[in-house]
């Protein structure tokens, strides 16, 4: 009964990783390198959130969709500002990384300046805290945030399978080059991308900021999601998901076991992805994009 | 190239002379020095305490000063590191050439400045909880370290007494962060206490600093059928934990540390979650003395004072009070003199400082329940032991 209790609550936590996760799969999928900034972003797009919940009193459903919509609007300029220009001058993917990586501390402190100065958390958006299931109990967030992932994942892969954006999005994860040839506008798609990026950001910054309330190092939790993304296989999308819940499941039984606990799971954590690293470095998914040349 | 090099010198040479020229200050007005966090996570606590010194400096400015020359504080932030904390220290030295400063309520960067404070001589009047900020490992006290209010040993004792006393709790659980010098100084006085008499510390669970997600450890406190937990934990890690205690169940008294003091309720989303929690304030509202720098400090910030402010203003009483019996902004007579602080009336209690290991003497605590969202006092409480 209390492992089963676990379980969920692993799952909870699985969902928040994987939105942070997807977000991962998707650059990597198509600029072959892991997007660092998406760490600071999801802090802005928390912090956002709060903002309009707190300027305009709206409810969850709109706080999200509103939020979303400025994630995407902030990827777009990240993108524009952080990598358009590597890109046009084709440089090597080192510089992307680290470009990445100075765009997510950027954002960090930019909101560690406006906002550190005291200590938010975002108002109730739920009359219940938990709803139980017989004898399990569920957090109403992680209910909303379960569906909300899963929901956002399924569009996410019929825009990418069913739609002409799609199929150039996924044209241009294979060959950037015969993408271009073929007449796709590149940076339309590469911006399409960052936008959905975004909107994930979005969604996830709000989500880890009602769970975890807000501070400026919100977004170090992005390290959970990169683990993720390299246990479901690099720039896939399912296995992000996948790596994603059991990374989560794995944590909370890791928290639960005599000897290891909350100080050494991360460890653990860690030996795993090694272990991965070595011996299927493909992840679960067990397709490896390719590294850009 | 030469010419390079000569310019270099001159400009190094330049720059060394206003920097040592602006240390020299005799005549001039008297330098303390603050090490706070303004920003960061611990950033409510750090401007309340850097808040509540600029209310006590202008107080005694406006008096006259101490020995007829005027106080000037220099704040700087620190973001709850003690690595910045040691370069603040350093520069408040050095450069700053400060009498004494005023710490942080932060264990974790009394931890790590003591030992810089040993070797370069300016005293720091902290409220840093954990018994090892004021006193070595052999015994001995750190020369330049002073806490201002309970110690940890202190504060547990008092709290455990208060558990199996006043609510007759036998098998307590405590949550704590493994990585936190302020939530482990609490830990072990606690059980000590608790085990010695005649109540059983049942269940320990921990975290670490990076941990969001305590549902897993507040379960198995549940499953522990532990009558009431402790929670020494910081406040952000108080937010959430109370937040996923709702949400696993657990409905048992809890006891926490002083992070659970005023304003912690107005951080809640719900300041009703934080009902049935027990906390220790280091006074009471009604108490008189706080009345009129209380009335002082809304004028001055427009806010209502928290516990931290009212140290800090008390930690300016402590430097000045040492000044002036000192007779001396040399910093090693101060520290000596704040070693031999007795009897000086502050907003929190009669201040007495031990010289045998740099702490408070005789000091109590008043605890408090929350209820419908609000603190309502339930007296001081002093164990046998303290009498």
């Amino acid at each position: 009964m209390y492992f089963l209790q676990q379980i969920l609550n692993g799952l909870s936590l699985g969902a928040v990783y994987s939105l942070i996760a997807v977000g991962f799969a998707l650059v990597f999928n198509i600029l072959k390198f892991s997007n660092f900034s998406q760490g600071g972003l999801i802090t802005v797009c928390a912090y956002i959130g709060f903002m309009i919940t707190r300027t305009f009193g709206l409810g969850l459903g709109a706080t999200l969709a509103l939020t979303a919509l400025a994630g995407g609007v902030i990827a777009l300029l990240v993108e524009r500002v952080a990598f358009r220009r590597l890109r046009r001058k084709n440089s090597p993917l080192i510089y992307y990384f680290v470009s990445s990586i100075t765009m997510g501390i950027l954002l960090e402190n930019l909101i560690t300046i406006y906002f550190s100065s005291n200590f938010y958390a975002f108002p109730r958006f739920f009359a219940r805290s938990t709803v139980r299931f017989g004898p399990f109990f569920m957090a109403t967030t992680d209910l909303a945030m379960l569906g909300i992932s899963l929901s956002s994942l399924l569009i996410l892969m019929i825009v990418l399978y069913r739609t002409t954006f799609g199929t150039a999005i996924r044209a241009l994860s294979m060959d950037m080059n015969a993408a271009r040839l073929m007449g796709i506008n590149v940076n339309f798609a590469i911006a399409g991308t960052f936008f959905l990026v975004g909107v994930f950001a979005g969604l996830g910054g709000v989500f880890l900021g009602i769970n975890y309330t807000l501070y400026p190092q919100l977004g170090k939790l992005i390290v959970k999601g990169f683990v993720a993304s390299v246990v479901g296989g690099l720039g896939n999308i399912l296995g992000a998901v996948v790596g994603a819940i059991l990374l989560g499941l794995l944590e909370v039984i890791l928290v639960g076991v005599p000897g290891i606990g909350s100080g050494l799971s991360p460890v653990v954590v860690f030996v795993i992805l090694l272990v991965f690293l070595i011996v299927r470095p493909q992840g679960i998914a067990g397709i490896i994009v390719k590294e850009k040349v | 190239m030469k010419k390079l090099a000569i310019i270099t010198i001159v400009l190094f040479a330049a720059a060394a002379m206003l920097v040592s020229a602006s240390g020299q200050r005799e005549d001039g007005a008297i330098r303390i020095g603050v090490i706070q966090d303004l920003s960061g996570p611990t950033s409510v606590w750090g401007n309340a305490v850097a808040r509540g010194a600029e209310l006590a400096v202008s107080e005694i400015n406006a008096a006259g000063g101490i020995d007829g020359r005027q106080v000037e504080l220099r704040t700087y932030d620190v973001r709850l590191s003690p690595q910045e904390a040691i370069t603040a220290y350093n520069r408040l030295v050095d450069q700053d050439r400060v009498t004494a400063i005023v710490g942080p309520p932060i264990s974790n960067i009394g931890l790590s400045l003591a030992p810089v404070a040993q070797a370069k001589g300016v005293p720091i009047v902290g409220s840093f909880i954990d018994p090892r900020v004021t006193v070595q490992p052999n015994g001995e006290p750190w020369t330049n370290m002073f806490l201002m209010q309970p110690s940890s040993v202190q504060y547990s004792e008092i709290i455990a007494d208060f558990a199996l006393t006043e609510l007759g709790a036998r098998n307590l659980a405590v949550m704590y962060d493994q990585t936190n010098a302020f939530s482990v100084s609490l830990v072990e006085p606690f059980r000590n206490y608790v085990n010695a008499h005649g109540g059983n510390v049942a269940l320990e669970v921990t975290y670490t600093s990076d941990d969001r997600d305590f549902r897993t450890q507040l379960s198995q406190i549940q499953r522990s059928g532990a009558d009431a937990v402790y929670l020494p934990i910081y406040i952000q890690e108080a937010v959430l934990t109370l937040q996923q205690a709702e949400q696993v169940g657990l409905d048992i008294p809890m006891i926490g540390g002083l992070d659970f003091a005023p304003p912690f309720t107005d951080l809640l989303p719900d300041p009703t979650l934080a009902d049935g929690i027990y906390v220790a304030n280091n006074y009471s509202d009604s108490e008189p003395q706080l009345v009129d720098v209380r009335a002082a400090y809304m004028d001055m910030f427009g806010e209502e004072p928290i516990n931290k402010a009212f140290k800090g203003y008390d930690k300016i009483l402590i430097i000045a009070d040492a000044i002036r019996r000192a007779g001396s902004t040399e910093p090693a007579a101060v520290s000596r003199a704040i070693a031999r602080t007795s009897n000086l009336r502050g907003t929190t209690g009669i201040l007495t400082i031990s010289p045998d290991n740099h702490q408070p003497v005789g000091l109590s605590m008043v605890m408090y329940q929350i209820i419908n969202g609000e603190y309502s006092e339930l007296g001081r409480h002093v164990p046998e032991s303290h009498r």
